[in-house]
């Protein structure tokens, strides 16, 4: 077949396909990209409204060659998912500018193919696999009229063609997806792109960071306890620990310490299963004190925060246990008391003042805590998320001056006070609380739930967690922020508390979305594993997986061609046929079979010739066949009545009744 | 590469041929006879999902390896509908038109369809001549498929092959059907000389038209013989297929005679006797051919004019087996 020239229509369907399936790429690919896609399939399209073929070979190298300098001054490499993304929908594009004859439209197809899966790659919604599946049908869809060499069917027989391909693909994919064997970790490691920033919680801390998270409803994970769950104060996920002040900032250190310290467990443990979305950090909220996860490279950091190798940029499931009360009787290293008491010479003095104060009067550990925390309850200190902005010596100014702060200035100004006490003290970042999903039986942590408190180092029995927006905001801590600041005025969920179905239904949609997550987004080896052992197929690995998939897919396959064939089959189409030759079966059947050439009444007047019992019935059906048919008018009977006369008819049934009567 | 291809192709077809041996027409497209390949769009794609598995793989992406999936089961789908397009098809060749030297031999394939799917695209390749199709369901649709012949002579098909790319251009599914056809190429019609007058060289010229009126009797039926001159009314008393006969049948004939056209090459010679034959038979006349070695008496009708094109055709080349 000699390569045909592609028609103005031709352009713009696949244009338009490529266009749709750019979509989903929308945030993540460089605007310049897609503006040049856009610019080029327009031109295109212009030109080839007017009959004219593609630009210049000339013009289309030089933007080509431009194009891709640009787009490798952009990411300086073209491996990895955005820039191979970025490539791919350049290429598309310039193709388009150069599409001349049916081959370059088919390279295009691939493209959008192609562009679809790099989407889900990094992609979880449901919505988004909807969309590219409907974006796959269309781009199907003209590729059938694409690729017709004599004129193709319309646009909606095309569709439903495709459609129906789709439709039969389906099982087949279902079965691939359940049963093809996935891997524990990637064949390989794909450059980082650095593009993705992280979200939540970072590892500094400065007033009114957390702030910002307070006002965002994004999910940061979900817990599903094995056990009953922690009463809400002791609902602290741990994240990044910090220990260096400049005054304003709190850090986290390089880690000296590099082995957590044992610990004495107390209390109950908590055993649950953490669903961490994706963050770009490398730290897991685990509960308070994890002592067990079921992480491959997860370790503990001497802060007790858990944290992998590699930051978690897909979602993960994370099993694990911990507890939220131990002790521990070794004592601080020196250096770790170093660090934890060093405050930034003058830098609040104020502060540090008042803590050498207190201090003299309360030489006792304890007894100088409950002093601190009384200061905050006693002097009219607000919880608000609006609080005013603070200069360098931010504790000095909180303390004596605004009063008015959100978590972080709390355990920023409790540590340094601590701290100037010569307690050892650390922030610790985290999320605290989270709402419970009645319907699926899951607590839901999203970023307003982060929160900042401190851990103190008191000798002999370790680090206390001590909470001092807990005394500020007691409810805070016991019900969540909306609560705590409803006063406050900006907070987004307060009108849905006003409103309790809605809350229902964002919570019944997030159990929806934790299904799909649970069940889709993390279905693994374990999954297909656990899938196995549901088969009742004994010690299940590797080997026997693909023997399943081997005979699952035999099935299908099977069950493929008998679809595909069956409508080829001229004897099954017609319904009116296809009961006909159930009578002929019958008969046949009964000892009396059609001879080939024997019409419908002929063969009705010969099976009553020689079944006389069976004679009225059959020249009735036959005559109805024929009139069916033949009749130029529509007849009485309709083929779904003959069909129901012919199942009904029972040739030995007769024969049975005319025995009995004689 | 391409004489590497043309030569697995050989190699294939002559595979084929033996493995269904000779077939009789029509035939109806089985699934033992129908054999499919990606085409080099569709290896491109196989590509493609290879690159697409082991991204889903490699990102340990659910939905990447979802899509992936659905777009290989896809391709899985396409290939038995590219299969099934030429399953259960009926093939026959209806008519062998004449054929001329510098013009074309056309085979006139008939394609039956009596399912409920349309099959589309379905393209004829006999030689290098090809003709393409689409049957709608439950109706058929003849394909010309036109080889061009420079020579007289005779044009023999062993083997013609049934294909398509339907649906998506991602697989090519054909099919071989051994099946002998016969085209004989006449000479082409070309010469200067007036037709001979009825009744041969040196015979008395006679009227022409001696009315096709005279009814003279009648003759049992053979091929060829006009359709107006049948006796339809014997044949619906349930007789024997009869023709009338007319005086002018058995009018003194004229000969169209090879050693009329001394001086000229053989070629030459025998484009002006096709000539003859065709504007002979064209003014309904009653003529015999003569030529070295093969005498064909006078007669006219359809069947009389293929036999003389042939034994043109075919003069001083032996006769295929």
């Amino acid at each position: 077949m000699s390569p045909k020239t592609v028609s103005y229509e031709q352009v713009v369907g696949i244009s338009a396909c490529l266009a749709l399936a750019l979509l989903a790429h929308l945030g993540t690919l460089p605007v310049w990209v897609l503006v040049t896609v856009a610019v080029s399939g327009g031109i295109r399209a212009a030109r080839a409204r007017r009959g004219r073929a593609a630009p210049p070979r000339a013009v289309r190298l030089a933007v080509d060659a431009l194009a891709i300098a640009l787009l490798f001054l952009q990411f300086r490499t073209f491996n990895g998912l955005s820039a191979g993304t970025a490539l791919l929908a350049l290429t598309a594009g310039l193709k388009l500018l150069e599409t001349d004859t049916q081959r370059d439209i088919y390279v295009i197809t691939l493209i959008i193919y192609f562009l679809s899966v790099s989407a889900l790659l990094e992609g979880e919604s449901f919505w988004l696999l909807a969309y590219l599946i409907g974006v796959c049908w269309l781009t199907t869809a003209t590729l059938l009229r694409l690729t017709s060499t004599l004129p193709a069917p319309d646009w909606r027989r095309s569709l439903r063609y495709a459609g129906r391909i789709l439709g039969q693909a389906l099982p087949l994919a279902l079965v691939f997806w359940l049963f093809f064997p996935r891997f524990a970790g990637p064949l390989w490691h794909m450059p980082d792109d650095g593009s993705t920033a992280g979200s939540g919680l970072s590892d500094t801390m400065s007033p009114g960071d957390i702030t910002e998270l307070a006002l965002s409803e994004e999910i940061a994970f979900r817990v599903r306890f094995a056990t009953a769950p922690p009463p809400p104060q002791e609902r602290y996920w741990r994240g990044p620990v910090l220990h260096d002040f400049d005054g304003r900032t709190w850090r986290r250190t390089n880690s000296f310490l590099n082995a957590a310290p044992a610990l004495q467990l107390q209390g109950p443990a908590y055993r649950y299963t953490l669903s961490l979305e994706p963050h770009q950090h490398n730290w897991i909220f685990a509960l308070d004190w994890p002592s067990h996860w079921d992480l491959p490279r997860g370790s503990l950091t001497g802060d007790y925060t858990l944290i992998q190798p590699d930051p978690v940029s897909r979602p993960i499931d994370v099993e694990a246990t911990s507890y939220t009360r131990v002790q521990s009787s070794e004592p601080l290293s020196m250096l770790g008391r170093r660090r934890d008491t060093k405050l930034p010479s003058n830098r609040n003095p104020r502060t540090v003042r008042l803590a050498q104060t207190l201090r003299g009067a309360h030489p006792d550990d304890m007894d100088y805590v409950r002093t601190v925390l009384e200061l905050f309850t006693q002097q009219p200190f607000y919880y608000t998320l609006t609080p005013p902005k603070l200069a360098d010596n931010s504790v000095d100014a909180f303390l004596f001056d605004t009063k008015r702060g959100f978590c972080g200035h709390y355990a920023s100004a409790f540590a340094t006070l601590m701290r100037a006490a010569g307690i050892p003290a650390r922030v610790v970042t985290g999320y605290q609380g989270g709402t419970f999903n009645r319907f699926a039986d899951y607590w839901i942590l999203r970023q307003s739930d982060a929160h900042a408190w401190t851990e103190i180092w008191i000798d002999g029995r370790g680090w206390l967690r001590i909470d001092p927006t807990s005394a500020i905001a007691p409810s805070r801590v016991e019900h969540g922020l909306s609560d705590a600041a409803s006063t406050d005025g900006r907070l987004v969920s307060r009108w849905q508390r006003r409103t309790p179905w809605l809350a229902d239904t964002r919570l019944r949609l997030d159990a929806l979305r934790q299904l799909w997550r649970e069940r889709i987004l993390l279905f693994d080896q374990d999954s297909q594993q656990k899938m196995l052992e549901w088969l009742n197929i004994p010690e299940p690995d590797g080997q026997k997986l693909v023997m399943v998939l081997t005979a699952a897919l035999t099935l299908v396959f099977g069950w493929l061609t008998w679809a595909v064939r069956r409508e080829i089959n001229p004897a099954r189409q017609e319904p009116l046929i296809r009961a006909y030759s159930r009578l002929c079966a019958k008969l046949a059947a009964a000892g009396m079979p059609r001879r080939a050439h024997e019409g419908a009444e002929d063969y009705a007047a010969r099976v009553a010739q020689g079944r006389p019992d069976l004679g009225p019935a059959v020249i009735a059906l036959c005559r109805h066949y024929s009139m069916l048919r033949y009749a130029a008018a529509p007849a009485r009977l309709t083929v779904g009545q003959f069909d129901a006369a012919v199942r009904a008819f029972r040739p030995d049934a007769a024969r049975k009744r005319v025995r009995e009567r004689t | 590469m391409g004489t590497l291809r043309q030569a697995a192709i050989g190699k294939l077809r002559a595979w084929a041929a033996r493995r269904h041996g000779r077939d009789s027409l029509p035939i109806t497209i089985n699934r033992r006879r129908v054999y499919i390949l990606p085409t080099r769009f569709g290896i491109m794609l196989a590509l493609m999902l290879t690159a697409m598995l082991v991204a889903g793989l490699n990102y340990n992406s659910n939905l990447g390896l979802a899509f992936s999936f659905l777009m290989m089961s896809i391709a899985l789908v396409t290939m038995h509908h590219c299969n099934r397009n030429l399953l259960g098809l009926q093939v026959d060749v209806t008519t062998e038109a004449d054929a001329f030297a510098g013009g074309e031999a056309s085979f006139e394939f008939v394609l039956r369809n009596e399912s409920s799917v349309d099959r589309r695209d379905v393209e004829i390749r006999c030689m290098a001549a090809a003709g393409i199709s689409s049957v709608p369901a439950r109706s058929d649709e003849s394909v010309r498929v036109a080889i061009p012949v420079p020579r007289r002579g005779v044009v023999r098909v062993d083997q013609f092959e049934l294909r398509t790319r339907y649906p998506f251009g991602w697989f090519h599914a054909w099919t071989y059907v051994q099946a002998a056809l016969t085209a004989y190429v006449a000479p082409a019609p070309v010469g200067n000389r007036t037709l001979p007058a009825a009744g041969g060289v040196g015979s008395a010229a006679r009227s022409e038209t001696r009315g096709d009126e005279d009814f003279a009797g009648l003759r049992a039926y053979e091929p060829g013989v006009p359709l107006k001159h049948m006796a339809w009314k014997v044949l619906a008393r349930g007789g024997e297929a009869a023709v009338r006969s007319y005086t002018s049948l058995a009018a003194q004939p004229e000969w169209l005679e090879w050693s009329s056209l001394e001086g000229q090459d053989t070629e030459t010679r025998l484009s002006q006797l096709c000539l003859w034959v065709l504007e002979s038979e064209a003014a309904q006349r009653v003529f015999g051919l003569r030529v070295p070695g093969k005498e064909i008496p006078p007669a006219r009708g359809a069947a009389h004019r293929f036999a003389c094109l042939r034994a043109l055709a075919m003069y001083g080349i032996a006769e295929p087996r």
